[in-house]
């Protein structure tokens, strides 16, 4: 009979998904009953957009290794629920009135996972190896605002010229360039975790396998097999242990499709992802266990300047930007997932976005004025703009550039092409500064809009457009040497303006984070830097899975 | 035979010799590599990577490296996991496919010639068209549909499997996979069992069986098993080589750490040696099973001699 069920049952499914291509009539997964008390077993299942290519703090450079090691190790700050800063290893600390010198307090109570005190030569340790250029850091630039890392970094002075010392075992001094608002947040990154000197001296590259594995966070390593799953256990040693209820956390390196099936066959209760076309679907089976929110990332296009068509055209660049539907393109095609994006910064607290007048426009006016300004840039119906507009594959984004070609093409009349290209070669051409129109979507690396407007500063490695302006750099330069935060903000908040009226850059749409997560999976909480720590998380008893 | 066979080794060689420098060249023709990323190291930093990988070498030295490491049976460290050899992977990774691929080969043997054989027997029946039917919808119908579908009736609706996940290969984990990954192949061959089984039956050494009187079972298994199976073998030496090597497909769909996974990871990541360990590998296994099929040939059909 069994089989007579499930005959029937994958029939169901086929008609289902030859006569309706969303599904939406197939049954929805059974019911969950969540209870108040603490389920017996306290095994996360977590998902990860692909396997870490390493778990070593200072060389890791993937998200899925940042959220393994946020679970692993504990900064000098650490993260909170809500993924905002709070305290970890320093208890307290004080900063100098011109904002350069920072003194830490550790808590005496920190301890390795083999019982060792963590003291503040494990946090100098970890940030000379960063920026040793033995060690072959891809990010050791991160270290940038502290003094000397950038000399050490590219070769040019000894490691003990690093601006951190530590006048005693719970005391961490730090010396910065200029004033740097976002150093808390910094020090809650990977590369400026302690590291456990003694064991990575007699493992080498071994170290980070289960058996050497030494951390000073909520869990330890237990097994980790490449392309099936990490798994941590809780670390009793860790001072705030008292506090952590998961007693294992698996993370499971799967594909997005992958993720979603397992999900819902209750296999993982965290997804890191899901893809967004099948919001609308998710939603309909699974309810509010599909959760979005917003990411501290902006999907731009970039034109480049320093060339034909769009150098020297100004009129051009701000045609293109005015002629696009960034509503529809967020409400339809993207299902209201994302957020339109009028200008480069992400919302950020204590930044005041500054939004170009055109966005609060009528569709007709926006258009009308699109529409002259493609006029006065020299191009009409005979002579069409047409270019091709480069975007990595991999990403489910055809869709929005097919739709943004879309609307250029009615708007304006103007030809462009969407084409794809793997990553790597992409990159390759950006380097080169090949491309004319092209994807250049950008995570923060912190919550501040530097790292969005170091984007378009003259002779930043990544300023693909080779957008080059005196005044732009010259406000950057005012932020980055202004102790008042506030002050500091207003500079970036020109800088922005200025970045809008040379219409460099198109936004397109905010980033944001999305998940599938059990009802019965409690203590997290969204947020922009999509960093969720399992300590917090516990799982409550329930019926169904 | 012995001959054969060692004529056919010693042409291994240089063919495995083309495979590795081929993969090693296509590979390192390709733009970017393997520690390209949209941030920009300082030349310090990124001359120590590639001193640590020997990627600072000049190409025809990495050439000859690899091709000594090979020779000795070393396939080199990866580029995208780090302190993990290619050797490493593989010697977890393949373990996976192998269990997977032979039990779903094993299982479309064994199906699909049983199906084919009784289709051919039954000729224009119904015992020929359904069959053949579902062997269509079998071939035509991609792994990526039929996996996911298994998934959603058995794990998400009926919860008697689980989704995916390897479990060093509890039973419980391989049936969704292999059924999924031998639901094609079981119809290829059943379609060829068939195709074969046909033309055997009208071949006159068979009609001279079926005058002396014998039963259908017999005539079947003495006297047409083996020619029907000629074209089968010849079709299973590169499928086993195939499966062996990893689906992509089967492993990304249900979670399984297999070689395909790491395969097509390393491709995008730019990952050298291991995309070439497993190109070398998968042209190992080629050339084998090629070979076995060839010594199979020999066994299944009188006329065939070996000579090298």
């Amino acid at each position: 009979m069994p089989w007579v069920a499930a005959a029937v049952g994958l029939a169901a499914a086929v008609l289902a998904a030859c006569g309706d291509p969303k599904g939406t009539s197939l049954p929805a997964a059974p019911s969950i009953t969540v209870g108040t008390r603490l389920a017996a077993d306290q095994t996360l299942l977590r998902a990860l957009d692909a396997m870490p290519r390493t778990l070593d703090p200072s060389l890791l450079t993937d998200v899925d290794a940042q959220k393994v090691t946020d679970d692993l190790f504990e900064g000098l700050t650490t993260l909170g629920i809500d993924g905002a800063i709070v305290p970890g290893v320093a208890k307290s600390w004080q900063v100098s009135t011109d904002g350069k010198e920072w003194v830490f307090h550790l808590r005496p109570d920190a301890r390795w996972s083999n019982g060792e005190p963590v003291t503040a030569a494990d946090f100098i340790y970890a940030w000379q190896r960063e920026v040793d250029p033995k060690t072959g850091a891809e990010y050791a630039q991160a270290l940038a605002p502290i003094v000397g890392a950038l000399d050490i970094a590219t070769g040019h002075a000894p490691l003990s010229s690093l601006g951190a010392d530590a006048p005693d075992p719970l005391t961490v001094r730090v010396a910065l360039n200029s004033p740097t608002p976002y150093l808390l947040a910094l020090l809650a990154d990977s590369y400026m975790q302690p590291l456990p000197r003694a064991t990575i001296e007699r493992w080498g590259d071994d170290w980070t396998r289960p058996e050497h594995w030494v951390s000073n966070g909520p869990f330890v390593v237990k097994e980790e097999v490449i392309g099936d799953r990490i798994t941590l256990a809780k670390n009793p040693s860790y001072w705030d242990a008292a506090n952590v209820r998961p007693t294992r956390v698996i993370y499971f390196p799967v594909e997005t499709l992958t993720q979603v099936s397992r999900f819902m066959a209750g296999d993982i209760q965290f997804s890191s992802i899901f893809p967004s076309s099948q919001f609308k679907w998710l939603r309909s089976q699974l309810g509010n266990q599909v959760v979005v929110g917003p990411y501290l990332g902006i999907q731009q296009l970039v034109v480049n300047m320093l060339g034909p068509p769009f150098g020297m055209n100004r009129d051009l660049r701000l045609a293109l930007n005015l002629a696009l539907d960034r509503r529809i393109l967020a409400g339809k095609v993207r299902e209201g997932i994302q957020e339109p994006a009028f200008s480069l910064i992400p919302p950020l607290e204590g930044y005041q976005q500054q939004v170009p007048p055109w966005a609060t426009w009528s569709d007709e006016r926006r258009h009308a004025e699109a529409r002259r300004l493609y006029a006065a840039a020299g191009y009409s119906a005979a002579h069409k703009l047409r270019v091709q507009l480069d975007y990595p594959t991999g990403e489910d984004n055809r869709d929005v550039y097919d739709a943004i070609a879309a609307m250029w093409r009615t708007n304006l009349g103007a030809e462009v092409e969407p084409y794809n290209e793997e990553f790597r070669v992409l990159l390759q051409n950006l380097r080169l500064h090949k491309a004319v129109l092209f994807q250049n979507s950008w995570i923060g690396d912190y919550p501040d809009p530097f790292t969005f407007m170091q984007l378009f500063q003259t002779g930043f490695d990544q300023n693909f457009g080779g957008y080059s302006d005196p005044t732009f750099d010259g406000l950057l330069a005012q932020a980055a040497a202004e102790p008042d935060p506030a002050r500091r903000m207003e500079f970036f908040e020109q800088a922005e303006r200025r970045l809008n009226e040379d219409g460099v850059s198109i936004p397109v749409m905010y980033y944001a984070s999305r998940h599938l997560v059990k009802p019965y999976v409690k203590g997290w909480q969204l947020n922009i830097q999509d960093r969720i720590v399992s300590k917090y998380m516990y799982v409550l008893e329930h019926e169904g899975r | 035979m012995l001959r054969f066979l060692g004529g056919r080794l010693l042409i291994a060689i240089p063919t495995m010799l083309v495979i590795a420098t081929l993969a090693f060249a296509l590979l390192h023709a390709t733009p970017g590599g393997p520690f390209d990323s949209a941030k920009v190291m300082p030349p310090a930093i990124q001359h120590s990577i590639e001193a640590k990988y020997h990627l600072d070498e000049p190409l025809w030295r990495q050439y000859l490296r690899y091709l000594n490491d090979l020779a000795h049976g070393d396939l080199g460290p990866s580029f995208q996991y780090r302190n993990t050899s290619v050797n490493e992977l593989i010697r977890t990774g393949f373990p996976v496919d192998a269990v997977v691929g032979s039990l779903a080969l094993a299982t479309a043997m064994l199906v699909g010639g049983i199906v084919g054989t009784v289709a051919a027997l039954r000729r224009n029946d119904w015992w020929d068209h359904v069959p053949m039917f579902f062997a269509v919808l079998g071939i035509s119908i991609p792994v990526f549909v039929t996996g996911p579908l298994l998934i959603l009736v058995f794990a998400v609706q009926l919860h008697w499997l689980p989704s995916g996940d390897w479990r060093g290969g509890e039973i419980r984990y391989l049936l969704l996979p292999v059924t999924a990954l031998a639901l094609p192949y079981t119809a290829y061959i059943a379609r060829m069992v068939r195709g074969a089984a046909i033309e055997v039956f009208t071949s006159p050494f068979i009609r001279t069986a079926r005058a002396k009187g014998l039963p259908t079972r017999v005539v079947v298994l003495r006297h047409a098993l083996r020619p029907v199976l000629i074209p089968v073998v010849s079709f299973l030496g590169p499928a086993f080589a195939s499966v062996l090597t990893g689906s992509i497909i089967i492993e990304s769909v249900f979670g399984l750490p297999g070689i395909g996974r790491y395969f097509l990871t390393g491709a995008i990541n730019r990952d050298y040696t291991l995309v070439v360990g497993i190109t070398v590998l998968y042209g190992a296994l080629i050339i084998s099973f090629n070979l076995l099929a060839d010594l199979c040939y020999g066994w299944l059909d009188p006329r065939v001699r070996l000579q090298s």
